[in-house]
């Protein structure tokens, strides 16, 4: 390629490259330094060093922040991913009527997160909720749910469960690549239904399952809509991102927010890392 | 060919720093005339529209001395707000509610209008009730001008309490905080128009300051550094509110929110009596009700706390000015011409002697009258400090909702922890 038009092409890219470091690279850099700031978002910043990420250490909100977080993350990642995986194979068939359930599961996806809170706080409210009325008709007294620090993790996975349609796209595109010749020897051969699954399905749909098992990991950490609107007793529903934003937009600590997102951010590293270094032993590569 | 490629670099270039140029010109402060003024205001709606009408009143007034324009932050109001100020273009008047002016004060964001309103021809100190107007000062300074007050009071339901004939208390009754108790342990658990009814409903509303207030004590003493939760009075206080758990008084605490807010327990009938301000609009509700929905509203004082006092706590907002303001005469003018048309406006006007235009504002208050009168002289609000925001966290989860949900819980001994709690928070302070 000549040289004018490399510098072309450069020009073109020009725009985008200043937003980069304009609105990526410098908050990025700008938010190091006010990670080590008392700044409180007005007055002026006093650089303390590593303090803040000192004093988040001997934090007992922080601790039970990222527990919270932890917890549920554990749970939910491998039940979304296990629900979805599920629905994309039974809905993957072109039988009459799919269309219509792909469209159903799908549609959390697209429903913003606030709306979603709110419905969910009807269908779990203890007295007059859809889930403890469905309960009350099989004579189950149904618990407290948000109200009760016992429930509130729970009442996120059910959250969670019923948007796990979210991944529906990505686990049917990968269904559709899977050669059908495979089943056909399968099925020669003799296997049953469930063999096709665990034999052929599954192991072809690793390099999909690693890819959203990152992105699940970095959304449970992430999570902050639906969390920010429910809450949840004895401050169970108070995760690390709510209190992120407790922190800063509620405390005006802005330094010890910005510190909390960067520790955030190299704890989703570093589990990304650990995700990425056991593929070799579980995700399937031609 | 060559002067060709150096038009097209050019018109490049060029095309390239009107992008950058662009996309800069939305930062940093806009240019505007000295005497032209912006105002932040939360209100949205119907409120937004009242709200412009009253500053047009007040542009019109000032005969082009100065110009207030509206800017509408109707959602996350405090967090535009603080990332206005970090960007250096902070709203000239916005509206700040009790709770975070000491904060803000502290933070350097707000102009110190002390000199300007002790020395006011129009709008002083003294014309304002002394609990409202004590809002609005932290450090003994003034940081804003009240334009609010909506202190509580109690609304009960007429009808229930013949049918279940209970004795109603008085307009201006002096009743004490165990009296209020025996007159809910009198409706609990007993059946109006079909339905179980209690006496009161509390679900972290009245606020923990009411409790606390309730047995003499309170969370910060004046001073703005000791922390009086480990008081006995204190602590008698949160009693009151124990034993409204323990004794089923109001709906368990997951129950409340199946009617939607706790208000709509009393307009359901499912509650005797509610703690609610000044400008809730029941009158309206109920009159916008099917007959046989309908009841007659009663109204009595907040209970007397153990010290004496009938204290209601107040919601107050004031507006507060920009710090680069701070000793802008213009400015302080226009601040002033805009608080006095807000006191027209809402219910109830924070200064003394404007009484009767809550009757004016809203016709229906009629009845309530007497308790409003009353009440104003006891309203007041906590005397809040920077750390606020922190202890209140503490106070709300760690006590308030742990009480709801356990009526065995063990208040006194949180309420001694977050004593310490907060003290270390003080004495850190800068």
């Amino acid at each position: 390629m000549s040289q004018k038009r490399q510098r072309a092409g450069f020009y073109f890219i020009l725009p985008w490259l200043i937003g980069l470091c304009l609105f990526t690279a410098l908050p990025m850099v700008a938010a190091v330094y006010i990670s080590m700031t008392d700044w409180d978002i007005v007055g002026n910043a006093e650089f303390v060093g590593l303090g803040n990420y000192i004093t988040l250490f001997q934090e007992e909100e922080f601790i039970r922040s990222l527990w919270v977080t932890v917890r549920y993350a554990v749970i939910a990642v491998p039940l979304i991913i296990a629900t979805s995986l599920t629905i994309a194979v039974l809905v993957s068939k072109n039988h009459k009527g799919t269309g219509v359930f792909r469209v159903i599961y799908y549609m959390p996806a697209i429903v913003s997160g606030v709306a979603v809170a709110i419905v969910f706080k009807w269908i779990l409210d203890p007295s007059y909720g859809l889930l403890n009325g469905i309960l009350a008709f099989f004579r189950i007294q149904g618990p407290d749910w948000l109200y009760d620090p016992d429930w509130v993790l729970p009442s996120y996975l059910i959250m969670a469960v019923w948007g796990a349609g979210g991944g529906l796209l990505t686990y049917l595109a990968a269904l559709k690549d899977i050669p059908e010749d495979l089943y056909g020897a399968a099925m020669i051969d003799g296997a049953n239904t469930l063999q096709k699954v665990r034999y052929i399905t599954v192991p072809l749909m690793t390099p999909i399952i690693f890819y959203n098992l990152v992105l699940g990991i970095i959304g449970a950490f992430r999570k902050f809509t639906d969390a920010y609107v429910l809450g949840g007793a004895g401050k169970e529903g108070n995760f690390y991102m709510v209190y992120l934003y407790e922190e800063a937009f509620g405390h005006y600590r802005m330094g010890y927010a910005t510190a909390l997102a960067w520790v955030l951010f190299v704890i989703i590293l570093l589990l990304t890392f650990v995700v990425n270094w056991t593929k070799k032993y579980w995700v399937y590569s031609e | 060919m060559k002067n060709m490629l150096s038009v097209r670099k050019i018109l490049g270039l060029t095309l390239v720093l009107a992008m950058f140029t662009g996309l800069l010109s939305g930062c940093g402060e806009t240019g505007k005339d000295k005497n032209t003024f912006t105002f932040a205001t939360w209100a949205a709606g119907t409120e937004l529209e009242e709200f412009q009408a009253i500053i047009d009143k007040v542009n019109a007034e000032a005969n082009g001395e100065y110009k207030i324009e509206v800017l509408s932050i109707p959602s996350d109001y405090y967090v535009k707000i603080s990332t206005k100020i970090a960007a250096k273009n902070c709203p000239d008047f916005f509206w700040m509610t009790q709770e975070l002016i000491s904060k803000y004060a502290q933070m350097g964001a707000l102009a110190d209008i002390s000199q300007q309103f002790q020395n006011s021809q129009v709008l002083t100190p003294d014309l304002y009730y002394e609990g409202v107007i004590a809002s609005a000062m932290y450090n003994g300074s003034y940081w804003g001008l009240p334009w609010i007050a909506n202190p509580l009071i109690v609304y009960y339901n007429k009808d229930m309490f013949e049918e279940l004939g209970v004795a109603m208390p008085e307009p201006e009754d002096d009743w004490t905080w165990e009296e209020f108790l025996d007159v809910c342990r009198a409706f609990s658990g007993k059946q109006y128009n079909g339905n179980t009814v209690y006496g009161t409903v509390v679900d972290g509303w009245p606020n923990i300051e009411t409790f606390i207030w309730a047995g003499g004590g309170d969370i910060i003493a004046a001073d703005g550094q000791t922390i009086l939760l480990g008081d006995e009075a204190a602590q008698k206080g949160m009693g009151y509110l124990h034993t409204i758990v323990k004794e089923n008084l109001s709906p368990r605490y997951a129950e409340v929110a199946s009617l939607g807010d706790n208000n709509v327990w009393f307009e359901k009938q499912r509650v005797a009596m509610y703690f609610g301000g000044m400008q809730d609009n029941f009158e309206t509700k109920v009159a916008a009700m099917n007959a046989e929905e309908q009841f007659e509203i009663g109204y009595a004082p907040m209970p007397m706390c153990d010290d004496g006092g009938a204290w209601s706590f107040d919601w107050t907002a004031s507006t507060v000015m920009a710090k680069s303001l701070e000793g802008n005469e213009l400015a302080y003018r226009a601040l002033e011409a805009v608080t006095q048309a807000f006191f027209e406006w809402k219910i109830a006007p924070p200064v003394k002697g404007s009484l009767d235009n809550i009757v004016e504002i809203n016709p229906r208050k009629e009845g309530a009258m007497d308790t409003i009168a009353y009440t104003m002289e006891y309203a007041r609000s906590a005397n809040y400090i920077p750390e606020w925001s922190d202890i209140n966290d503490k106070l709300w989860y760690n006590l308030y909702v742990s009480l709801l949900n356990d009526a065995d819980f063990d208040y006194k001994g949180k309420m001694n922890e977050i004593q310490q709690y907060s003290e270390e928070l003080v004495s850190k302070r800068k």
